[in-house]
């Protein structure tokens, strides 16, 4: 019973903490998605507001896929997907001393490696990259794209068999 | 190798048979190379303190919306309230139906639908509901009334003091502040007063003080004297005598050490004023002196 009352998504502490742990996945879903980040950020808005609207109905554990949900369903096939620009950390350059040539070759994998990311099929890219940025398992990438896991590691082979063939030109 | 091999890999689920055999692959060098580059990928900036902020703001936004709506809904409620009123006191209005009244000095006749005349004396006023007067002949009074009803329905005067029913006759209803009389000149009449029932055939009349009954002359004319003119009174309290010659002549009565109990017989003129004068204060000992619309009438020893 005490569970409940301290649980509710609509005290602001609770909501406040399930806002900072989940939206930026969130954004960052929709961004892999759609490649825009501006509607990346309107559907964290339109999914919390929702999640707030509701608050009485979704329980604190059901909160995370009630978001997702939400949205995904937001641009649900209305929006062109655009090119994701992706930053890389720049780690190496205080770090070591590698060569120029090294390093020319090392952008120029970058460069086919965002060429080929932006060819993939939206639910390949997104699965790849939730995995690799975001470091979500393939359990929590079903749950937030609705299919089994079996289906998210298909896609996630399939990913990286096509990231390697563009790359090398296969 | 195992289906889906290559997510297997990147989640470390590879067997180490698995493992060795892939590694010794072509495309192995090109996969770990995603692998490692693709760690050092990043999401664009993505300011979770200023997320939050937006969506409370929406929210609160969204809140005030339903608080800019409450004026309307209130503009709504006093619009129903009022269209309640007009259409209320429309109905209202029309039940109340025709209303005709007589100022001081002043006798009006009116004929109704079914041709049942009414005389109505100064001072008074009735109303009826002309629309359904053919199913309802009821007629509000308050002050004095000569009525000749048509035969037909039941026929009601309603007054203050009491009710009168009748079919079809003649009779005269006076009903002021404390003086009610009913008088009866053709057929019959039914008097309600004080929840009492009294029936009053052609020649009689029933009159009440203060909400007393008292004797009365029986009526030996075939209509109320005021329809010709005249006030006639049989052992009336003066002061009522007083009040009908203010109604008649339009002229303000003042007294001084009159005793306004003393009971009055006789008659006045409703034409003439100074002769009414006159006639009253000659029988009841009293002197009068006449100025302008004011009369003040006067104990005789008193100067």
């Amino acid at each position: 019973m005490e569970d409940t009352i301290q649980d509710n998504v609509c005290e602001e502490s609770v909501f406040g903490s399930i806002f900072k742990a989940t939206s930026k996945t969130v954004f960052n879903y929709i961004y892999y998605k759609f490649g825009n980040e501006e509607k990346a950020h309107d559907a964290v808005q339109e999914a919390f507001v929702k999640l707030w609207e509701n608050c009485g109905k979704v329980s604190p554990q059901k909160a995370k896929s009630f978001v997702y949900t939400v949205a995904n369903n937001t641009y649900l096939n209305v929006i062109k997907a655009e090119k994701v620009r992706l930053k890389y950390a720049d780690k190496r350059l205080k770090t070591t001393n590698e060569s120029p040539e090294y390093i020319m070759e090392e952008n120029e994998f970058k460069e086919k490696l965002d060429r080929a990311l932006g060819d993939l099929p939206e639910n390949q890219r997104t699965t790849f990259l939730l995995n690799r940025i975001d470091g979500k398992k393939y359990a929590e990438i079903a749950e937030m794209e609705g299919v089994s896991v079996k289906a998210i590691e298909k896609r996630m082979h399939l990913a990286l068999k096509t990231l390697r063939e563009k790359i090398d030109g296969i | 190798m195992q289906e889906n091999h290559l997510a297997k890999w990147l989640n470390n689920e590879l067997t180490e048979a698995e493992l060795t055999e892939f590694k010794k692959s072509e495309a192995y060098a090109t996969y770990e190379r995603i692998r490692s580059v693709s760690e050092t990928m990043e999401a664009p900036n993505f300011d979770v303190e200023q997320a939050l902020a937006a969506v409370q703001n929406r929210r609160a936004l969204q809140s005030t919306k339903v608080v800019q709506l409450h004026p309307f809904k209130k503009f709504l409620r006093v619009a129903a309230a009022i269209a309640v009123l007009i259409t209320g006191s429309y109905f209202y209005l029309n039940t109340l139906g025709e209303k005709i009244s007589t100022e001081y000095a002043e006798n009006k006749e009116i004929v109704l639908p079914d041709n049942s005349e009414i005389f109505l004396n100064a001072d008074s006023e009735i109303s009826y509901d002309e629309k359904n007067w053919d199913r309802k002949r009821t007629i509000e009074l308050q002050g004095e009334a000569f009525f000749k009803v048509a035969k037909g329905k039941r026929f009601t005067v309603e007054t203050e003091a009491g009710t009168i029913a009748v079919l079809g006759t003649q009779f005269n209803v006076e009903g002021r502040k404390d003086f009610f009389e009913v008088t009866c000149y053709e057929g019959l009449v039914s008097v309600l007063f004080n929840g009492v029932e009294t029936k009053l055939p052609a020649g009689n009349s029933l009159m009440a003080i203060n909400g007393t009954l008292v004797d009365t002359m029986t009526p030996t004319t075939e209509a109320p004297s005021w329809i010709n003119k005249e006030s006639e009174f049989k052992s009336i309290p003066l002061r009522y005598v007083l009040d009908e010659f203010q109604r008649q002549h339009n002229i303000v009565v003042r007294t001084e050490n009159v005793d306004l109990d003393q009971l009055y017989t006789g008659t006045f003129s409703n034409t003439d004023a100074d002769l009414a004068m006159k006639s009253i204060s000659v029988p009841s000992r009293i002197k009068f002196k006449f100025e302008g619309n004011k009369v003040l009438f006067y104990a005789e020893n008193t100067p």
